[in-house]
């Protein structure tokens, strides 16, 4: 993007202020990658990651990394349509109830012999499908999305445990293709981690360049400001909710191809940490912005709290605690960081 | 001995000066204006006096001696109270909760709201703001809300009373009661400063003055008996001097082409339009090439018309033919994409979003919401396009990368013209468009609309500003209670006539 340019109406009044703030340089680069918002999580992740590793070596090693990011995956999916909602203002609670639920339906399906692959496609557009529903709640009943996800999170987990009478769904094909591909790696790196790049690229686009991505940063920023200007914002966030569902359904096939089985409860609890991801990525909760790599990275971070925590001998009973302790100590860095580049900007008068 | 002395004040904010060499000194018992162009620093000035901003360097005095407030609320303690420009209310809280911010009367631990709705109500009675306590603030007019402001300054019963535009939205009728109001302050020793762009208002009511240019004080508290309006905007402008016809502004560029020409007859027509409660009746036509003005108090039913035109609201009887020969169709969305333009004077609350650079918000109806530019919205066309449109309303920024909230008001208002002008309108409804701009641009703008209205859009304006109305239309209709009751041109166009149209409903036969 053109962001050495800066036009300068009347340069004969004021000089032009902003032309050096997005410099060039390596740190540029970078910069420009993962976005400016992102930046900050990036270094907390990967010193946090240091310092697990200056104590306990073991945990540098390349496999415990990839599993750290495989395991991170769902959450990070999840975390870039929340990313979008918060962006929008809105939020959704049920992403875990439907990640639990596309799974569940999808292993159901192969079980009874359904060729996986239709099931899997199956599954995507149910997620769709669930967020379509959760649209329209929202729409006719006219209350906030964050109550009316929260009593589709309890029907969609319901649902999860009355389709499977509260059992594991065993006895899928696992020697189908659908299983060795998604389950599977590539140059030794897990395949589910290359479907989030791709999706952080995507989103990232979508966000970025497209009017929906715009329409969706404008209701954030000023939602009566965007109607006015003709935008839908019942349209907007009917859409927003939409790939909301997908992107849920689509980890839970994820999910389905790395577990091979079906349990009723997975996925519980994942909205939380979506949000925390998305919020500790540096979306914003007032709406306005966000960044689909931050949120996955976050999503990282929260991995890398519970993986490493492992290495540490803390009692079972303490380490819930302790997990939170530590989202805290990184989210506080990062927030520290962010405070001062802003205050820089706002030093630019920008 | 002055009751407020600031001096030698500087501001600035990363590369951009806001105050150079500030200072403004106001004696007890005057109402003092504070003028200048958008962008000169009054507002700056202002808020580092009441402490809601931190100056680099300078000094503050009150009564004779050194202060430096932490806060409003700190000012407020000591006697000092701003109306601010940019308003400051919650939207969600009721009328009365909003008088009383962080001082509410208590009896105890609570809220003595019966002591709040005493104090409240007389001065609300005095402005003639006439709600209920319990009205949600923001369901509340954009004039309603500024009376608002005031009477919320007015209640901590101010030594020094400092006002930034509080008539901007305000018709000239409800601004007089303001003014006369103020008249009475000064009769109690109050030091009032006064800050519009209205420079009528200001030679009615004010007794010295202080202008600021380019962040520095070129005029420091002389008494307004001497000077004209004409010296006034020489002094505001200084160099950049242009010539400010007092006579009909001009097209002052070709905008042939960026406007859309409509298919059928061209002529937007109101015929015999009702809505319940609200219009009775009303017909009237605009063609392209024409700026037609409508005016009314408050309420007389005037901007009911722009809704309509705009989709907002539904006749319950007539219909309403866009140039197109079709009837307006439901909802704004459906009327932007048929090319209406809305220009609203409610600029924080409706026309902007302020933590966005300004190329985004120039953009936001075209290039987003109408997704005019295709599939993908790029950020170097926006750009480009903005900074093209940003000088041709003459925006005076240091980067088209600064947030719209950060602008100065009048510069803000630029930007939502800057945003409809590039959907390419057939149809332009303009309400209060010019709220808070200066003198100058104020001009460049009325130049603008005409060049729109020449290059064949239909042009509607509703205004506060009788002088714009009287200036810039070909033809004004003036509306009483929901019918027209006048229909102005030529010769009896003038301030007078509407004036007293709209608060007789009739036109007077001089
Ligand atoms: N927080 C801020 N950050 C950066 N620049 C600012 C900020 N606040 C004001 N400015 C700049 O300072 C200058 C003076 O602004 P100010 O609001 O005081 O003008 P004003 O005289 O009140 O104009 P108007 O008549 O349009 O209200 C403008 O160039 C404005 O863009
Ligand atoms: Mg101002």
């Amino acid at each position: 993007m053109t962001s050495s340019t800066t036009d300068a109406p009347r340069p004969d009044v004021e000089p032009a202020a902003g032309a050096t703030t997005n410099g060039g340089g390596p740190l540029g680069v970078v910069k420009r990658a993962f976005g400016m918002e992102s930046a900050s999580v990036l270094v907390a992740t990967v010193a946090l990651i240091l310092v697990i590793g200056a104590i306990h070596p073991d945990f540098l090693d390349p496999r415990q990394l990839r599993d750290v990011l495989q395991q991170s995956v769902y959450v990070a999916i999840l975390a870039a349509g929340v990313a979008f909602l918060l962006a929008m203002r809105e939020i959704d609670l049920s992403v875990g109830a439907i990640f639990g639920l596309t799974l569940i339906c999808s292993a159901i399906l192969m079980r009874d012999g359904w060729n996986p692959w239709v099931a899997v496609v199956a599954g995507v557009v149910l997620g769709a499908l669930l967020g379509l529903a959760n649209a329209l709640i929202v729409q006719v009943f006219r209350i906030p999305a964050i109550v009316a996800t929260l009593a589709t999170l309890s029907m969609f987990r319901g649902l999860s445990l009355a389709l499977s009478n509260g059992q594991q769904v065993v006895g899928l094909p696992l020697d189908h293709a659908f299983f060795d591909i998604f389950g599977g790696r590539v140059l030794g790196i897990p395949v589910s981690v290359l479907v989030l790049v791709v999706v952080a690229i995507v989103l990232t686009f979508v966000l970025r360049t497209t009017p929906f991505g715009y329409r969706i940063r404008s209701i954030g920023s000023n939602p009566d400001a965007a109607a006015f200007s003709g935008i839908s914002v019942a349209r907007v966030r009917i859409q927003a909710l939409m790939l909301m569902g997908g992107l849920a359904g689509l980890a839970g096939m994820l999910g389905l191809a790395f577990f091979g089985s079906g349990d009723p409860n997975i996925g519980s609890g994942f909205e939380l940490l979506a949000i925390a991801a998305a919020v500790i990525g540096g979306t914003q909760l007032r709406g306005g912005s966000a960044t689909v790599v931050g949120a996955m990275l976050g999503a990282v971070l929260l991995s890398v709290v519970t993986s490493g925590l492992v290495y540490f001998n803390i009692p079972v009973n303490w380490s819930s605690f302790a997990t939170g302790a530590v989202i805290l100590i990184a989210v506080g860095i990062d927030s520290l960081l962010r405070r001062r580049r802003e205050a820089r900007a706002a030093a630019a008068g920008l | 001995m002055f009751a407020l002395e600031a001096q030698h004040v500087r501001k600035t904010y990363g590369g951009v000066t806001a105050l150079a060499d500030a200072g403004l000194r106001v004696r007890p018992g005057t109402v003092h204006a504070l003028l200048g162009e958008n962008g000169a620093g009054k507002s700056t000035l202002v808020k580092i006096i009441t402490g809601a901003v931190r100056p680099d360097a300078g000094v503050l005095r009150l009564e004779g001696s050194d202060v430096s407030f932490s806060d409003t609320a700190d000012a407020a303690r000591h006697g000092v109270a701003v109306v601010s420009q940019e308003l400051s209310l919650f939207p969600d809280l009721d009328v009365l909760s909003n008088m009383f911010p962080m001082r509410e009367p208590r009896r105890g631990p609570f809220v003595d709201r019966r002591r709040m709705a005493a104090l409240a109500r007389p001065i609300l009675d005095q402005l003639g703001l006439r709600v209920s306590l319990k009205d949600r603030v923001g369901d509340l007019s954009l004039a309603q809300r500024q009376l608002l402001e005031v009477a919320k300054a007015l209640v901590t019963d101010p030594r020094v009373l400092i006002l930034d535009e509080p008539t901007s939205a305000l018709d000239s009728k409800t601004a007089e009661v303001l003014l006369d109001i103020l008249r009475v302050l000064r009769d109690r020793q109050v030091a009032v400063v006064f800050v519009s762009h209205i420079l009528e208002e200001v030679m009615a009511l004010c007794d010295e003055v202080t202008i600021l240019r380019d962040g520095r004080t070129v005029l420091d508290a002389a008494p307004l008996a001497g000077l004209t309006i004409p010296k006034i905007v020489e002094s505001m402008l200084g160099e950049r001097h242009a010539e400010l016809a007092e006579t009909r502004p001009e097209a002052t560029v070709d905008l042939s082409g960026t406007v859309g020409a409509p298919d059928g007859s061209g002529v937007l027509r109101v015929q015999d339009v009702s809505v319940e409660d609200r219009l009775e009746g009303v017909s009237l036509t605009a063609a392209p090439g024409e700026v037609v003005g409508m005016a009314g108090v408050a309420g007389a039913g005037h901007q009911v018309v722009l809704e309509l035109v705009a989709g907002l609201r539904q006749p319950s009887s007539g219909q309403v033919l866009l140039p197109d020969g079709s009837p307006a169709p439901k909802g704004l969305r459906a009327a932007i994409a048929r090319g209406v333009a809305l220009v609203t004077g409610d600029r924080r609350r409706l026309g902007l979003m302020l933590d966005k650079p300004i190329w985004d918000n120039a953009g936001q109806v075209r290039s987003v919401a109408l997704a005019r530019d295709g599939l993908l919205v790029r950020k170097g066309a926006l750009r480009r396009r903005a900074g093209e449109h940003a000088g041709r309303v003459n925006l005076r920024t240091s980067s088209l990368d600064k947030s719209a909230g950060l602008l100065s008001g009048g510069n803000q208002q630029k930007v939502v013209l800057m945003k409809w002008l590039q959907t390419q309108p057939s149809v332009l409804l303009l309400d209060d468009p010019t709220r808070g701009v200066d003198i100058g641009a104020k001009a460049e703008m009325h130049g603008l609309v005409r060049s729109v209205a020449e290059a064949g859009a239909v042009v509607l304006l509703c205004s506060t500003d009788l002088d714009e109305l009287a200036t810039l239309c070909d033809r004004v209709f003036v509306l009483h209670h929901g019918r027209v009751c006048a229909e102005l041109a030529g010769e009896t166009l003038r301030q007078h006539e509407i004036l007293a149209a709209m608060n007789t409903g009739s036109v007077a036969t001089a």
